[in-house]
């Protein structure tokens, strides 16, 4: 275990020095000619719509004017009023809290899931907020939520790929999952069946790919909207694409992966603060009610009884 | 409807004119005292070296009649005037940059403003016809540059290209010029394409 941590310092600090090598390389980058507005401003033009290009123009612009900003209003509006109809029609699950317990989340696995929910709690409106904007009026205020949009993407940045590693091997999704899936996780009644998962269920499965993976596609999409006149040859090459379909395929990625991301945001606050009452205490402070992990968690806790550890 | 479709204001470049001097987009950069790294209208030159194929054209903002930067922009901040010309709300505009990413010719530009590169509000050509502010105002003239528009006077760029390759005005009257020049090619000394 302490030859384990020394070597996790050795790759937190390579880690360290990969995101300011990143950082640098941006900065480079930036620094070059413009891919946009200079000698490459032909070569944009030309992808526009014509018969040999990827069309990203005229797509980016009909999916932005017709459907984002309605498939996030529909997220925004439909996913809480369905929950708000469980919560009416089934109710939360409640477990007994003051009982034995479990402890499941360590001081590092807390630490980053904690940096990762500050940055989401930040990013999530603020994306809400840009893609509103023209209802909220503009400006300012809309300035200073793509701002803080921007700032708080630093912190998930740093934490996205220990979280990844982190959790990786209890992510593979097996054939409780297809269980779980069947009766969706048991949610749609209020019996305390043993529900079949492992240390985590199908859905928190889920909600891991598209916040780790889905994440970084996030951050690297949002990143090239950001520097927007960033010179990457590889980039293009590898893509085929012209600088300015960079930015359009990055557009369109951003808002199709982020319907994915705030909905099972959404859903992720909800299971953990509503559907079973006290759940986030498991994150918290580690500890897990062994009741609930016996029941929600059935094959992790056998798992953990087998190696007699409860 | 056709009546009004007919009195859009339109710029046309006659690339049989353009002789790539740059003219145009210096006028527009001093005119407006843009900032470096902002050009609203830019000369560019295709098929470079290709005998028989090589041409010079002016490009900025088109202002599009159908303007797709309108359509994508989050904070609506675009507006279209009667006579067609594509304005927008500098105070508005959040530097998205999804303007430029809908626009066919490039025209949206973005200065670098803050620390760690942020955008600033969009800039683009106005067609000289400044923008929301009160016309002709100071706040007006910082913000958008000149209002020729308002003032009865052509684009600065039109105004004094040289071999007169850049048009503008009503598409109509563009279109009866750009005839007449077609029409009279190879005839006398309208032969050679600057007319000289
Ligand atoms: S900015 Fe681009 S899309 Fe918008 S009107 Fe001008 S040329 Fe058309
Ligand atoms: S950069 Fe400004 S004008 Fe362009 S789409 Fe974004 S908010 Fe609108």
């Amino acid at each position: 275990m302490d030859g384990n941590a020394s070597m996790k310092g050795k790759v937190m600090r390579k880690y360290f020095y990969f995101i300011i090598a990143t950082l640098f390389l941006a900065s480079a980058a930036y620094a070059a000619d413009s891919q946009i507005w200079g000698d490459m401003r032909v070569t944009n033009i030309f992808g526009y719509g014509q018969v040999e290009s990827k069309n990203l123009g005229p797509l980016f612009t009909m999916l932005q004017s017709e459907y984002f900003p309605m498939i996030f209003f529909g997220i925004l509006v439909g996913v809480p009023a369905a929950f708000a109809m469980h919560y009416l029609a089934i109710g939360p699950k409640v477990f007994p809290h003051g009982g034995k317990k479990i402890y499941i989340f360590s001081v590092f696995n807390r630490f980053v899931h904690q940096v990762a929910a500050l940055s989401f709690i930040i990013l999530v409106p603020t994306g809400f907020m840009i893609v509103f904007g023209d209802k909220l009026g503009g400006g300012s205020l809309i300035r200073l939520a793509k701002d803080l949009h921007g700032l708080a993407t630093v912190p998930f940045a740093i934490v996205v790929i220990p979280m990844f590693l982190m959790w990786l091997k209890d992510a593979f999704f097996n054939f409780d999952d297809v269980k779980w899936m069947m009766i969706v996780g048991g949610y749609l009644s209020k019996e305390k069946r043993p529900i079949p998962a492992g240390k985590f269920n199908a859905g928190q499965k889920m909600w891991y790919w598209i916040a780790t993976l889905g994440g970084m596609i996030m951050i690297l999409s949002g990143a090239a909207m950001y520097f927007m006149d960033f010179d990457i040859a590889w980039l293009r090459e590898i893509t085929g694409l012209s600088q300015i379909d960079i930015l359009r395929a990055s557009a369109i990625i951003h808002n199709v992966v982020g319907f994915a991301v705030v909905a099972l945001f959404i859903t992720h606050v909800y299971m953990s603060v509503f559907a079973i009452k006290g759940a986030i205490h498991s994150i918290i402070d580690g500890h897990m009610e062994e009741e609930e992990v016996k029941i929600l968690h059935s094959s992790y806790y056998k798992k953990l009884k087998d190696q007699g550890k409860v | 409807m056709s009546s009004n479709e007919m009195s859009k204001m339109k710029f046309y470049c006659d690339d049989n004119r353009c002789i790539e001097c740059d003219g145009c987009s210096v006028a527009c950069a001093e005119a407006h005292e843009l900032p470096t790294g902002v050009n609203r209208r830019k000369v560019v030159t295709l098929n470079e070296g290709i005998e028989g194929k090589e041409f010079s054209t002016s490009i900025a903002c088109m202002h599009c009649t159908d303007a797709p930067c309108e359509q994508v922009c989050p904070v609506d901040c675009f507006y279209v005037r009667e006579d067609g010309i594509v304005l927008h709300d500098k105070n508005k505009c959040i530097g998205c940059g999804y303007c430029l990413y809908a626009c066919p010719f490039g025209a949206p530009q973005f200065p670098r403003d803050g620390a760690f590169g942020t955008k600033g509000a969009m800039d683009k050509c106005t067609m000289c016809a400044g923008g929301p502010e009160e016309t002709n105002s100071e706040k007006e003239r910082h913000l958008y540059g000149q209002n020729r528009i308002a003032e009865g006077k052509v684009p600065v760029c039109a105004a004094m290209c040289s071999t007169k390759a850049l048009l503008v005005g009503e598409a109509q009257e563009v279109a009866k010029i750009y005839r007449q020049r077609v029409s009279s090619y190879g005839k006398g000394v309208q032969s050679a394409p600057y007319g000289w």
